[in-house]
C-alpha cells in the first residue's frame, strides 16, 4: 500500500455465511475487510475505515445493492464497486456496470477470478487515489498564487513571452519578470514544459467539480 | 334343535330370495339359522356350509374374537351397540378376503328365544370408486405443486446457490490458510469445518423440503405446528422477496396447539396464497409490499389470515374466485385457490376470502380436534 493509511474492503451482503466465507477468503489471500449486513448499516457506520473497493450484493431487503450504489456514486465515493450476483441476476449486473460499477462477480465464487477482479479494483483505486492526490496538490499550489500571479500564469503557459503578458495585463515587464519567478517557485515548476504539463494535468482530470477530494 | 324352516312360509322365502342385500339370521348364541341367495354370493360359502355355524367365521378379526361376548354383553345390558344404528364394518369371505360393507341388524323374539336379523350392504364398488376419486385428487394436488414450483425455480435455485457459494469460499479459504501454514490456528480450521457443516446442512434441508413438495401420493397426517409449517414454506420466497423488496410479517400467539395436518398439502396452500399476493403486488408495478400471516385460536379452530397491500380481489372476479379454471392472470391455469379450497375441506376445514382487509385477504380455518 502506498498511501499511509491502510484501505480495506468492503463487504455488505444480507446472507451472513456468504459474507463471512467471502471475508475469509480475502483474509486468506491477505486482504484486510470489514462486512456490513444491510446497505442500512453500512450507510449508517461509525468506524473511520477507508475503502480500496466494495463488493457489494445486487439483491438485498430494505435498500438494495443497486441504491446504494446510486447513493455512493452521487456522493462521489473514492472507490470501485463490485456487484455479487447470482446467475440470474447477470443483466441486472451488466446494466449495473453500464452505470458505472467496476464490475461483477457471480455466486458460487472462483477464487481465481474473484482475487483478480479485486485486486484489480484495488488498484484502480490506488491509481485514482494518486491521481487525486497530485491534482489535489496542484490544486493547493494554485491556490497559493495571488490572483495576479495566476493571470501571469494563464499567459505563461499560452506560450506568451514577458513583454507580451506586460502589454496584456498593462503593467511593466519588470513587474511581470517578479510575478514569474514566484509562480515557478509556488508551483515547484522546473521549467516552462514542466509548468504547462501541470495545468494540463490539472484540466484534464475527469472530474472537476469542487470539493470531491478528501 | 328348533328349525325356523318348520315354519318357514313361501312368502317368506320369496322375500328372502328376492333381497340383493345378503340376510343372515342368528340366534342369541351367534348361531346362524337362515342364510340368503345373496349372502351366499357375497360371502362365497353355500347355505349349508355354515346353517349352525357361529357367524364369527364371516368376520375379520377384531370382532372375530369379541362377537360371543358383544351379545352376552346386550343380552345383560340391553346396551346396544348397532341394534337400530347400522354401520360401515368388515367381512370375511370364504377365501380369507375382507371387504367393506354396510351392516344392520334387527331382533325378534320367536318362542321366547331370541334371534337377531342382519342386512347387509355391499360397500366394495363404492369404497373403490372413492379410492379412484381420492386418487385422482392427489394427482391433481400433486399436479399443482409441481406447477407452482415451476413458477419459483429461479428462488429455489438461489435458496441453494447461497449456501453452496458459502462452502465453496470457506473451502478456498481454508486450502489457503493451511498452504501458508502462517499464524493459522487449528481453532480457525475447526471453525471453517463447523460452518461448511452449518451450510452443507442448510442445502440440504431445502432440498429435503422440494423433495417433500414434489413426492406424489399422499402423504399422512399428523399432529404439526403451524409455525414451524409457515416458517419452513417462507423459506422458499426468500428470493422473491428480496427481490421485489416485499416484508413478510408472521404474527403469532405462544403456545399455539398443534394441528393434526397433511403438511405438504397445507403447505401448499400456503405457497399458493403468498404467490398470489406476490404476484398482486407486483402485478401493480410496485417495488414494494407487506404480506401479514397471522394465526390464532378461535372457538376449536386454528384461524390463518393471509393478507396483502395489494390490490385486492376485483368485484367481477370474486364470484368466481374459487371456481376451477377461473383466473386473472395471463398465464393461470386457475386451479390454485380451487385445490386449496378443496384441501382446506379435506381437512374438515374451509377457505374464504374476506373483503373487509384493504387488500386481499384469505383465511383458512383449521379444527383443532380433527384427529382421526
Amino acid at each position: 500500500m502506498r498511501n499511509s493509511k491502510q484501505l480495506i474492503v468492503g463487504i455488505i451482503d444480507d446472507d451472513e455465511a456468504i459474507r463471512e466465507s467471502l471475508h475469509l477468503l480475502l483474509f486468506s489471500a491477505d486482504l484486510p475487510c470489514q462486512v456490513y449486513a444491510s446497505a442500512d448499516e453500512f450507510l449508517s457506520r461509525t468506524d473511520a475505515h477507508e475503502f480500496s473497493c466494495l463488493l457489494l450484493d445486487i439483491r438485498m431487503p430494505g435498500t438494495d445493492g443497486l441504491e446504494l450504489f446510486r447513493i455512493l456514486q452521487h456522493e462521489n465515493a473514492p472507490y470501485p464497486v463490485l456487484f455479487i450476483t447470482g446467475h440470474g441476476d447477470i443483466p441486472l449486473a451488466v446494466s449495473a456496470i453500464k452505470q458505472g460499477a467496476f464490475d461483477f462477480l457471480t455466486k458460487p465464487f472462483k477464487r481465481g477470478e474473484l482475487l483478480e477482479k479485486v485486486k484489480s479494483a484495488i488498484t484502480h483505486c490506488e491509481n485514482q487515489r494518486t491521481q487525486l492526490q497530485s491534482r489535489h496538490e496542484l490544486k493547493q499550489r494554485v491556490d497559493s498564487c495571488t490572483p495576479r500571479e495566476r493571470d501571469v500564469m494563464q499567459l505563461m503557459v499560452r506560450g506568451l513571452t514577458s513583454k507580451s503578458i506586460a502589454d496584456n495585463l498593462a503593467i511593466s515587464p519588470r513587474t511581470v519578470e517578479i510575478h514569474r519567478a514566484h509562480v515557478m517557485e509556488k508551483m515547484q515548476a522546473a521549467s516552462l514544459p514542466a509548468l504547462v504539463q501541470m495545468l494540463t494535468q490539472l484540466r484534464s482530470f475527469p472530474d472537476e467539480k469542487d470539493g470531491e477530494s478528501h | 334343535m328348533k328349525t325356523i324352516e318348520s315354519e318357514s312360509n313361501p312368502f317368506f322365502d320369496a322375500l328372502m330370495d328376492a333381497a340383493v342385500d345378503a340376510i343372515i339370521i342368528i340366534d342369541g348364541k351367534g348361531i346362524i339359522w337362515r342364510f340368503n341367495k345373496s349372502a351366499q354370493r357375497l360371502f362365497e360359502y353355500d347355505e349349508d356350509e355354515v346353517v349352525g355355524q357361529n357367524v364369527t367365521v364371516l368376520m375379520p378379526e377384531p370382532h372375530r374374537h369379541r362377537h360371543d361376548e358383544y351379545l352376552v354383553n346386550y343380552q345383560e345390558t340391553g346396551k346396544a351397540a348397532i341394534i337400530g344404528k347400522g354401520r360401515e364394518e368388515n367381512g370375511r369371505r370364504k377365501s380369507g378376503e375382507v371387504f367393506p360393507m354396510r351392516l344392520s341388524v334387527g331382533e325378534t323374539h320367536v318362542d321366547q328365544q331370541v334371534f337377531y336379523v342382519g342386512i347387509i350392504h355391499d360397500l366394495s364398488r363404492r369404497k373403490s370408486t372413492e379410492e379412484k376419486l381420492r386418487a385422482l385428487e392427489q394427482q391433481l394436488f400433486h399436479a399443482d405443486r409441481l406447477l407452482t414450483l415451476g413458477e419459483m425455480t429461479a428462488g429455489i435455485a438461489h435458496e441453494i446457490n447461497q449456501p453452496l457459494t458459502a462452502i465453496a469460499a470457506y473451502a478456498d479459504a481454508a486450502s489457503h490458510l493451511l498452504d501458508k501454514n502462517t499464524e493459522t490456528t487449528d481453532s480457525a480450521l475447526h471453525d471453517i469445518c463447523t460452518r461448511i457443516g452449518e451450510q452443507t446442512r442448510r442445502a440440504a434441508a431445502v432440498v429435503l423440503h422440494l423433495r417433500e413438495l414434489v413426492r406424489r401420493g399422499a402423504s399422512k397426517k399428523a399432529l404439526q405446528s403451524i409455525i414451524n409449517i409457515i416458517k419452513n414454506t417462507m423459506l422458499l420466497f426468500d428470493y422473491e422477496i428480496k427481490k421485489h423488496n416485499i416484508v413478510i410479517q408472521i404474527v403469532s400467539p405462544n403456545n399455539l396447539p398443534d394441528v393434526y395436518v397433511n403438511e405438504i398439502q397445507i403447505q401448499q396452500i400456503l405457497v399458493n396464497l403468498v404467490k398470489n399476493s406476490i404476484d398482486a403486488i407486483v402485478g401493480e408495478g410496485r417495488n414494494q409490499g407487506r404480506i401479514v400471516l397471522e394465526i390464532e385460536e378461535l372457538k376449536g379452530e386454528l384461524r390463518l389470515s393471509v393478507s396483502d397491500d395489494g390490490p385486492g380481489v376485483s368485484v367481477e372476479a370474486l364470484p368466481r374466485l374459487f371456481e376451477p379454471f377461473y383466473t386473472s392472470k395471463s398465464n393461470g391455469v386457475g386451479l390454485g385457490l380451487s385445490i386449496c379450497k378443496n384441501i382446506a375441506t379435506a381437512h374438515g376445514g374451509s377457505l374464504a376470502y374476506s373483503p373487509s382487509c384493504e387488500g386481499a385477504c384469505f383465511i383458512l380455518s383449521l379444527p383443532l380436534s380433527s384427529i382421526g
